[in-house]
């Protein structure tokens, strides 16, 4: 998976391509996500638009960043999640915790 | 400046991003005013500046402490040519490249970071003899024959044997070193209890637990160093300060037809896995030393599959490796349940090649209550087995003890939360029947449960909470429902659900409920059976991707 890292106003976007599954890909989207924060991003958008698979190591990455950017005072929202994505944040639970967009401006003035 | 020049940073992670250079003065330093900012303590504040001059790039040093450089050349001022590399300082933790504008950037992406790719065939195995290459053939046995969906590493499988053994035991550092050619020992893997890699080459630690573990080809726990300072007296176990340390030997065997389990002790050591910790307290407990040498047998199993492999014991080995999964996964699920006379249950655990999370419990309660728990923690192997049993193990302590549906939840998710270190999680959907067929459950982030009711309606069992481990600020709460007489709830995992065919189509939710559907008449045994053969026969010729778990539930 690769992280492209993309800045509109305040708002840090992640564009994620390749699938988030157990090993490296997960590992390099919570250590991004951490070394962001200590740059003082605090605004994350994580784009899955390019993400075909998530398992659930990927689902544990997505909370982890959402804890540490929550815990940095920060906000982690989520964009495009393909069918099988969403589908996944639907049973884990998480759409009642993570905001989800498919539009990225409306993503963006939602900070 | 039309279309300006641009930086490709890539991070140590391989998450790449890119600056334009859109101004006269770019500048970079470790203060946060700088148009690049670069966190290393060899970056100075002010460190460098890239000019854009007369149509042209230039790099330019502004009396930095530590240089900086273009393709390793130290530089005060240099023009800057397309693809040059650029470092600030001692920085390695960034690569920096200078793209200039007449490349497009889709095509500058030239060398972007390398996916989880395996490591073409070996051909010569004679020559297969350094631990690096065992690893290579790790990884192609991996790609053979692995039931997982996706590709790992072989230093991703040795990753989990850490992490798993970090997990295990609570520690807060684990290494995995390997013999290199020359005979000593070298770091092969080093995580913190975070799941994150240690960077460096060389660490600090007990060389001489390390080296009594490895040369006695034995088994070192230490819980208190102050107490065993005896021992190793010599050594940096007291001026590290480390309280808990355990080393356990990585002993090569080889399973073949003229050897017993007493040769195969007696072969040589080569590695050790160690973890150690500055927390006192008994966390390394004899049971986490069985639990780490079990580790350590899977490690060296993996790396001997490989070389099983090659000698055409395919066929065996996974016999012998499904036979452990089974003894452990057996070992984990509850004991026989006593068929009560208002509803028949009939369950199942069939564990995929590697030993994964699937659970399940039922659990008898005095004043006639039942509770139906299914879970699955997220990831593979040994750890999350083991977290599977705590789970089950804190499940059965707190209904006995009669604590309602809704606290036992939450107070489990509590308790995961509190170790996110593990960053581990659970879906589990878990539920309490009355003698009445009044059924309480919580849903948290499980697969849906199919209710099929002898009416024909189906209807999917959800709370909508998040699973357990994510989140301390969630609640849980519970739903209910009345199940009739005939009625059936078929609990499952996504074993049942992601059974993939040789056509790459899913078994999918919408077969499953037909399937219950249709299949409300029969006994909850033959339900059971009759999905578990659907699944089979939709996969087959297929190897199973992941554990399958299943429960019935019947009313009588």
């Amino acid at each position: 998976m690769e992280i492209h890292i993309r800045t509109t106003g305040s708002v840090t976007i992640l564009d994620l391509s390749g699938n988030l599954i157990i090993g490296r890909s997960e590992e390099s989207l919570r250590e991004t996500v951490k070394q962001l924060i200590a740059e003082e991003r605090r605004f994350f958008l994580i784009n899955l638009a390019e993400v075909p698979t998530i398992d659930s190591s990927g689902i544990g990455a997505m909370i982890k960043s959402f804890t540490s950017v929550k815990e940095a005072n920060g906000k982690l929202k989520v964009l495009k999640p393909s069918r099988m994505a969403q589908q996944l944040l639907t049973i884990t639970g998480l759409l009642s915790v993570l905001e989800i967009f498919d539009d990225e401006s409306a993503a963006i003035s939602s900070f | 400046m039309q279309k300006p020049a641009q930086l490709k940073i890539v991070n140590r992670f391989g998450a790449t991003r890119f600056l334009p250079l859109g101004k006269s003065v770019f500048t970079i330093g470790r203060k946060a005013e700088n148009d690049l900012q670069l966190l290393s303590d060899t970056v100075s504040r002010q460190h460098a500046e890239i000019v854009y001059e007369d149509d042209a790039y230039y790099l330019v040093d502004i009396g930095s402490k530590r240089g900086t450089f273009v393709n390793d050349q130290r530089v005060e001022r240099c023009a800057l040519q397309h693809l040059d590399r650029v470092r600030i300082g001692g920085d390695e933790d960034q690569q920096i490249t200078f793209l200039d504008n007449t490349v497009e950037r889709a095509s500058a992406i030239f060398d972007s970071h390398p996916r989880l790719t395996l490591t073409p065939p070996l051909q010569d195995r004679d020559r297969i003899t350094s631990a690096n290459e065992e690893l290579q053939k790790l990884s192609r046995y991996i790609e053979v024959n692995q039931a997982f969906k996706f590709s790992l590493t072989p230093d991703d499988v040795l990753l989990l044997i850490v992490d798993a053994a970090i997990e295990i035991t609570g520690a807060e550092r684990g290494f995995l070193m390997l013999r290199n050619q020359a005979g000593d020992l070298e770091f092969k893997i080093a995580r913190d209890n975070n799941r994150n890699s240690l960077v460096g080459n060389v660490f600090e630690m007990s060389r001489s637990v390390v080296e009594e573990s490895f040369k006695q080809n034995r088994s070192v726990i230490i819980n208190d160093s102050r107490e065993s300072a005896a021992l190793f007296a010599r050594e940096s176990v007291r001026s590290l300060d480390l309280r808990s340390i355990a080393c356990i030997p990585l002993r090569r065997f080889q399973m073949s037809e003229n050897m017993d389990a007493t040769t195969m002790l007696k072969r040589d050591v080569i590695g050790v896995l160690y973890v150690d910790s500055h927390v006192v307290g008994g966390t390394l407990t004899q049971t986490s030393l069985r639990l780490l040498e079990s580790l350590a047998f899977e490690a060296t199993k993996s790396l001997e599959n490989v070389r099983l492999m090659h000698e055409e014991q395919e066929e065996k080995q996974i016999e012998q490796e499904l036979g452990m999964a089974r003894q452990v996964q057996v070992a984990l699920s509850p004991t026989a349940f006593k068929q009560p006379d208002h509803f028949e249950v009939a369950a199942d655990n069939i564990p995929s090649r590697y030993v994964g999370g699937d659970f399940y419990e039922l659990i008898p309660l005095k004043d006639g209550r039942s509770v139906f728990a299914l879970g699955d923690v997220s990831g593979k192997g040994v750890a999350a087995a083991l977290l599977a049993a705590m789970a089950q193990g804190a499940l059965q302590a707190q209904f006995v003890s009669n604590l309602p549906l809704t606290e036992v939840i939450t107070s489990l998710n509590k308790a995961l939360v509190q170790r996110s270190a593990s960053n581990r999680f659970i879906t589990l959907f878990c539920a309490v029947l009355d003698r009445d067929g009044h059924f309480t459950y919580i849903n948290a982030g499980h697969n849906l449960p199919i209710l099929a009711r002898t009416t024909g309606e189906t209807e999917m069992l959800t709370t909508k909470s998040v699973l357990l481990g994510a989140f301390d600020f969630v609640e849980y709460k519970p739903r209910q429902t009345r199940l009739a007489p005939g009625d059936v709830v078929v609990m499952y995992t996504d074993g049942v659900t992601e059974a993939v065919n040789a056509d790459n189509q899913m078994f999918g939710d919408e077969r499953l409920e037909r399937l219950v559907k249709q299949s409300v008449s029969l006994s909850a045994e033959q339900i059971k059976q009759r999905i578990l053969d659907e699944v089979l026969s939709f996969t087959r010729g297929l190897p199973q991707g992941d554990d399958i778990t299943l429960i019935v539930l019947k009313m009588k």
